[in-house]
């Protein structure tokens, strides 16, 4: 379609030879040309499945263009200008010659002739290859070229088959593995997933395999928040059981990253999932016991990386979900029964608002050598109290706002981050 | 402090629009649209829109409009709100509305709208927040919020409010400064703030703002001079832009241009780009830096450009 003659195009054959001849391409990356000899080199041209070797002439031109070994594929730099205006222009003549024949294929189909249709058919067909296999290329060198991403979906939604839902699963996700924020490709994969729940209803696996794979990509990839918003998306399709071992698997992980807001708010996601759950529920009262030791545990736990990781937003503005949640939910106001003056009860929301208070005093303590760190903490513990006190005043006794009003709270405040004290008098209006 | 590099900006906007020889430069053609806008309102707000040939722009453009109505992100492209609006976006800048058949535009936006209010990107269906802001802004300017289900289109956005206050791409999506830009001009487009907690958004938006003056879009993300712009206008449309520092952001924004070649990149440093062009010089107009025509933080577009489609003037 492109005519032989132009060196160009004999490059992008030979890219799309090398894709379908090794469709476990996991790795895709553009080297400089002084790395690439490098590569070559150290590879040594003893490896014959290592290099791709060209057919005839080009050989020489090819073996510093592309280098394939281990799944993984290197493209020289100066390779990406020619190669991508190739696959552009066979990829623009393939989808333009595909609407004409689909368009003129519809009025034959009225006119009921049977030869030119199934000539027609034919033509089509070697069309549809023909932009799966530029647009993957073009895809390669330009991840959010949105038509061709699109024309793809046109043509594997007509053929209707899983393992073609699956390769574009793959190509996604060849094209994140070094884009990681590419919007199209993340958008590509949530079709890809809608389509494949059409056809088998099950999506456990899939949902799972997905969520690791997010995982793995966050590794590589920090605070990025396509990826994180499309394992959240996942949680609308998990089952309940899903939800809690999502919540287990993914402690360790924050744990390990607790800079990292995406993750925590992932959390938070599912959290809520569960809380959601409970209510329809209406459950009994050991549910209701299990709900809120989660809870509790959640809030042990950041508690315990806050003293372990000074200074970090993203476990104070977890906490501060945690906590509302936790006083809207699960405490009570009245001293009534049995154990609700413990000292130990977290349920009785003064003795929570207590533990708060102290946490806070005890992250407001900057020592003498006045760590940049300690200093971002005890700012992050005084908005912390502030903000938890304003949002969850209407669950608080009038005593107790009082308290906190006349709580040394104030001073602190205006100590250890002047700069926000403007903060307390939207907190102060609202209690 | 330095000023504003004027000239040099002006330059650097013009040469990037010629630039169609680097990889760099054509792996952008498919957001050419984007760009147009970019780079347009830019000079607009510098005062200098009369550098560029409207007729030559506008002729391009239009080639972009498909069929349905919709606009792709240059000649070929496959259509999509996100350049649609781009295109109404630089109609208005010239004045040229009238070229559009504007039915016909707003026909394709409103046929996006989804049962529950949300709105699609374009034909395959995906839903992001981003989208009704596109939405609703473009059938604002065309007089057409009349296709839509406005209330819908608003309590689709509510339902994507977390606890912080801000707004996501999706409901339970983690707050973004860029979403939240987008859910609160909508909201203030369709006279929908009232369900905005002032206080608690204003909280967390002004606590993006980091120890260099800049912005970032995210709890503990590095400041990046596009946030001048999303958090800044969020900030003025809920009247809480009082609780930033502005001298330490106009001093961040200037930091980050090149002064040599013109252009600002995303932090002091960095390689200049379009884009950031755009949002630090439309974040200092914000600022009310002189010498700046005022830009209109819900339309993105120039405050006399909105008045004139809206009030006539």
């Amino acid at each position: 379609m492109t005519g032989g003659a132009n060196p160009s195009s004999d490059v992008l054959k030979e890219l799309e030879n090398i894709l379908d001849s090794d469709p476990f391409i996991d790795e895709v990356g553009f080297i400089h040309p002084s790395q690439f000899s490098e590569l070559v080199k150290e590879v040594g041209s003893s490896l014959k499945d290592g290099l791709m070797e060209s057919e005839g002439s080009e050989a020489n031109t090819s073996d510093s263009v592309f280098w394939s070994r281990d799944h993984k594929l290197g493209i020289s730099t100066t390779a990406l200008l020619p190669l991508y205006r190739a696959a552009k222009h066979a990829f623009m003549e393939a989808i333009r010659q595909y609407q004409v024949l689909s368009e003129s294929r519809g009025e034959r189909d009225d006119s009921q002739d049977g030869n030119a249709s199934r000539c027609t058919s034919t033509s089509i067909s070697i069309l549809e290859t023909d932009i799966m296999k530029h647009s993957r290329v073009l895809l390669l060198l330009s991840c959010d070229f949105g038509t061709a991403w699109n024309f793809r979906k046109v043509v594997v939604s007509k053929i209707q088959q899983l393992h073609l839902y699956m390769d574009e699963l793959s190509l996604s996700a060849l094209v994140l593995s070094y884009s990681p924020k590419s919007e199209r490709a993340w958008n590509h994969r949530r079709w890809v997933i809608k389509m494949i729940a059409g056809m088998c209803p099950n999506l456990q696996e899939t949902v799972e395999r997905e969520s690791e794979f997010v995982e793995k990509l966050a590794e590589k990839s920090k605070m990025n928040y396509r990826a994180w918003n499309h394992r959240s998306w996942l949680v609308s399709y998990m089952s309940g059981e899903q939800v809690l071992s999502e919540l287990n698997k993914s402690q360790d992980w924050a744990g390990l990253h607790v800079a990292d807001n995406s993750c925590f708010h992932y959390r938070v996601r599912l959290l809520l999932k569960i809380l959601a759950g409970f209510d329809k529920l209406d459950a009994g009262a050991s549910s209701a016991t299990s709900l809120r030791e989660l809870w509790k545990k959640e809030l042990n736990w950041v508690e315990m990386l806050i003293k372990r990781y000074v200074g970090r937003e993203a476990l104070w503005l977890h906490r501060r979900f945690l906590s509302l949640s936790w006083i809207k939910n699960f405490t009570t106001q009245v001293h009534s029964n049995s154990c609700s003056s413990c000292p130990n009860n977290m349920m009785n929301v003064e003795v929570f608002m207590d533990n708060e208070l102290q946490l806070c005093h005890s992250c407001c303590t900057i020592p003498d050598n006045d760590f940049e760190d300690y200093q971002a903490q005890a700012t992050f513990s005084a908005t912390y109290i502030m903000w938890l006190v304003r949002q969850a005043a209407g669950s608080l006794p009038i005593e107790l706002q009082k308290k906190l009003q006349e709580n040394e709270l104030k001073t602190v405040v205006k100590n250890v981050c002047p700069d926000k004290s403007f903060l307390w008098d939207t907190f102060n209006a609202s209690i | 402090m330095g000023e504003l590099a004027v000239d040099k900006h002006v330059k650097f906007i013009l040469t990037v629009e010629k630039d169609k020889d680097s990889f760099e430069s054509i792996v952008m053609e498919h957001i050419r649209l984007n760009g147009a806008y970019w780079g347009l309102t830019t000079l607009d707000i510098l005062g200098k829109l009369n550098a560029v040939d409207q007729d030559e722009v506008i002729s391009w453009m239009m080639q972009c409009q498909h069929e349905s109505g919709g606009f792709g992100g240059n000649i070929g492209h496959d259509p999509h709100v996100l350049y649609t609006l781009s295109a109404i976006q630089v109609l208005a800048l010239f004045d040229k509305i009238d070229v559009l058949d504007v039915d016909k535009v707003s026909n394709y936006i409103a046929g996006l709208q989804n049962e529950d209010g949300s709105f699609s990107g374009d034909m395959w269906g995906e839903i992001d927040t981003r989208f009704s802001y596109i939405a609703i802004c473009s059938l604002a300017l065309l007089k057409h919020l009349d296709k839509i289900n406005v209330e819908r289109a608003v309590n689709y956005i509510v339902s994507c409010k977390n606890l912080d206050g801000g707004f996501g791409c999706t409901p339970g999506a983690e707050s973004h400064a860029g979403q939240i830009f987008c859910c609160v001009g909508a909201l203030a487009i369709t006279g929908s703030l009232h369900h905005v907690d002032k206080d608690l958004l204003g909280w967390w938006l002004c606590e993006r703002q980091v120890k260099s003056g800049g912005l970032n879009g995210r709890p503990e993300k590095l400041p990046d001079v596009c946030y001048s712009w999303w958090v800044l206008s969020s900030l003025i449309m809920i009247d809480r832009v009082h609780w930033i520092d502005k001298e330490k952001l106009i001093r961040f924004i200037l930091d980050s241009q090149d002064k040599e070649n013109g252009g600002i990149s995303d932090r002091p440093g960095d390689a200049v780009d379009i884009f950031h062009t755009y949002f630090g010089v439309a974040g200092l107009s914000l600022l009310e830096y002189r010498g700046l025509k005022a830009i209109d933080p819900a339309y993105a577009l120039p405050v006399d450009v909105v008045n004139k489609i809206l009030i006539g003037r």
